[in-house]
């Protein structure tokens, strides 16, 4: 039954993408890249959730939660703090990419820093580590497809073929029909999502006895479980938060959605909309990790990353209906998880080709190009995906965030405050991130409950507000015009 | 296509964006107070079939998502033709 629902699944998907391919209007960028600026609320808003919720979400969440216990209760917190931080960019960015005509992340740093001296390291610094953060992304989505594959199949399916048909699969849907392909597909996929979720929480909710069977699982394995966190905890509770806050409303994928919304009116009303989701998916999803810990006690760190499937496994041998309810969520999952990577592989392919190369948004030759990368990449990253199987997915969000967050000075200050300079930009953005690197390989992840990324962030900010208060006097030609 | 005719007039708009820095104060307060610093050494006790600390901070989170779906749909987002700050062209 798995194959046969996996197979239908793929087929459904080809579908959409040959009416979105035969919708294409033209072959710049600008079509490809944000299907014309045409995305309406419904579209919108299943696509910016989609992508939201990854594979991280969906698998990487429900383990952290096995490994933590109550405390993973912070994750519908630090994901509802996206939503809340746009605010303080996307008002103000919407009007000028519309305007400015933007396709890639990069085209706001080139805008906004323009001919100053240190712009275009300003602008190959963000793009690259824009780039790295969408390789770990990708890699961590195309992961967490090989282990769906194999488990909705039974084994039939193996890890490493999962990887390479679902890669193809992606490929193939976002070479032919772009963001249009991506966006229609992505919301067919949150769809799927949404249904898949809806049953999961009503098989723990009934079947599975409640919140307060759950909790007295949990306390029967784990004693102490219901204890208030301690105090490094707390801190990186709070931390956490802010890391995902402001490293998330850097997404390129998320961003490129912005640009390419139909109007402002239907962005704010599909970030209203979004809002919820942490609760409709974060919380039900923290609510199966938690569930497992009282009935699958004793996996370790890496086999936590298996508790959803493990979970739907033992609930589908329940009988033919439970056996269909979990197939559905198991295909939800992997819905999740591919309308992720192809948003990424889309934003990938426009940063490498337009902001790192150089290509033009009305240049055909810049969508080919985009497309050429996005095709190798995904080839490097399923590689990598198969040679490198035992990597935490959380391990894999924090790395990724942590860099990401470095870029949020070029964005979120240099859109509110006009004296923000180039140079000391790129200096506090490199700072930073040296920090963070070395702190994630040195393996010094925290102090004192803080990420390094966050901590790199401090400094980062603090080079880049002092380095643009002093060049000040000079640089009066540049300020805000009248 | 934007949207212009969703602009609302000036006096209108001011009061929204008044209304929006309330709504987005109160979710900052929401969000430290989530987190529960208050409670240390206090036996939890269950709430809903939950630790009373995890409902607390359930409950700042729906909060927020209310909250924060009403300031969004009080946010203006024009479609072009505000200056930038600090735009070098």
């Amino acid at each position: 039954m798995g194959v046969a629902g996996l197979v239908v699944y793929l087929l459904l998907l080809c579908g959409i993408t040959f009416v979105a391919a035969r919708a294409r209007q033209s072959n710049e960028p600008s079509d490809h890249f944000l299907a014309g600026r045409s995305l309406g609320v419904f579209v919108l808003f299943l696509t910016l959730y989609a992508t939201a919720y990854s594979g991280n979400s969906l698998l990487g969440y429900p383990g952290e939660a096995y490994r933590r216990g109550f405390s993973w209760i912070m994750a519908t917190g630090f994901m509802m703090s996206i939503i809340v931080v746009f605010h303080a960019l996307v008002p103000k960015l919407r009007p000028i990419a519309v305007r400015e005509d933007f396709v890639t992340p990069g085209d706001w740093v080139r805008f906004r820093f323009g001919s100053e001296p240190a712009a275009r390291a300003l602008l190959i610094a963000v793009a690259v580590l824009m780039s790295l953060a969408l390789a770990n992304f990708l890699f961590a989505q195309l992961k967490a497809m090989g282990e769906m594959a194999e488990q909705v199949t039974g084994g039939l399916v193996s890890y490493e073929i999962g990887v390479a048909v679902l890669a193809a699969m992606i490929l193939f849907y976002e070479t032919l029909g772009g963001m249009r392909a991506v966006a229609w597909t992505d919301a067919f996929q949150g769809i799927l999502m949404l249904v898949g979720l809806a049953a999961l929480l009503g098989w723990l909710l009934g079947e599975a006895g409640g919140l307060q069977a759950m909790t007295t699982g949990i306390l029967e394995v784990r004693p102490h479980a219901a204890d208030v966190p301690d105090r490094a905890e707390l801190t990186n509770w709070f931390s956490t938060i802010v890391l995902l806050g402001l490293a998330s409303v850097v997404y390129p994928q998320a961003i490129q959605r912005v640009y390419a919304a139909r109007s402002g009116t239907v962005l704010k009303r599909s970030f209203a909309l979004m809002t919820f989701m942490p609760l409709t998916t974060t919380l039900v999803v923290t609510l199966i990790g938690l569930a497992a810990i009282g009935r699958l006690e004793g996996l370790g760190t890496l086999e936590a990353d298996h508790v959803m499937p493990l979970l739907l496994g033992h609930w589908a041998s329940a009988g033919t209906g439970a056996a269909v309810a979990a197939l559905v969520v198991f295909l939800g999952a992997l819905a999740a998880i591919m309308s992720t990577a192809d948003s990424v592989l889309l934003s990938l392919g426009s940063i490498a080709a337009e902001d790192l190369v150089g290509g033009s948004h009305h240049d055909p030759e810049a969508t080919r190009l985009g497309k050429r990368i996005a095709a190798a990449s995904i080839v490097a990253m399923a590689g990598l995906a198969m040679a490198a199987r035992d990597i935490t997915l959380w391990g894999l969000i924090e790395l990724k965030m942590e860099l990401l967050i470095q870029c949020a000075p070029a964005f979120l200050i240099a859109i509110h405050w006009p004296g923000l300079r180039a140079r000391p930009t790129f200096v506090g953005l490199v700072v930073g991130t040296i920090v963070a690197a070395g702190g994630v390989f040195l393996d010094a992840k925290r102090i004192g409950g803080i990420h390094i990324g966050v901590i790199g962030l401090m400094l980062n900010v603090l080079i880049a507000w002092a380095g643009s208060l002093a060049a000040r006097p000079g640089r009066q030609s540049r300020s805000a015009p009248a | 296509m934007p949207d212009r005719a969703a602009t609302p007039p000036a006096g209108r708009r001011s009061t929204a964006n008044g209304v929006r820095r309330v709504l987005l104060a109160a979710i900052g307060v929401l969000f430290v107070i989530s987190i529960p610093w208050y409670r240390g050494g206090v036996e939890p006790s269950i709430w809903f079939g939950l630790p009373d600390w995890v409902v607390v901070a359930l409950a700042c989170y729906v909060a927020v998502a209310l909250l924060n779906s009403i300031a969004w749909l009080l946010t203006e987002v024009s479609d072009g033709d505000d200056e930038p700050p600090g735009s070098a062209r």
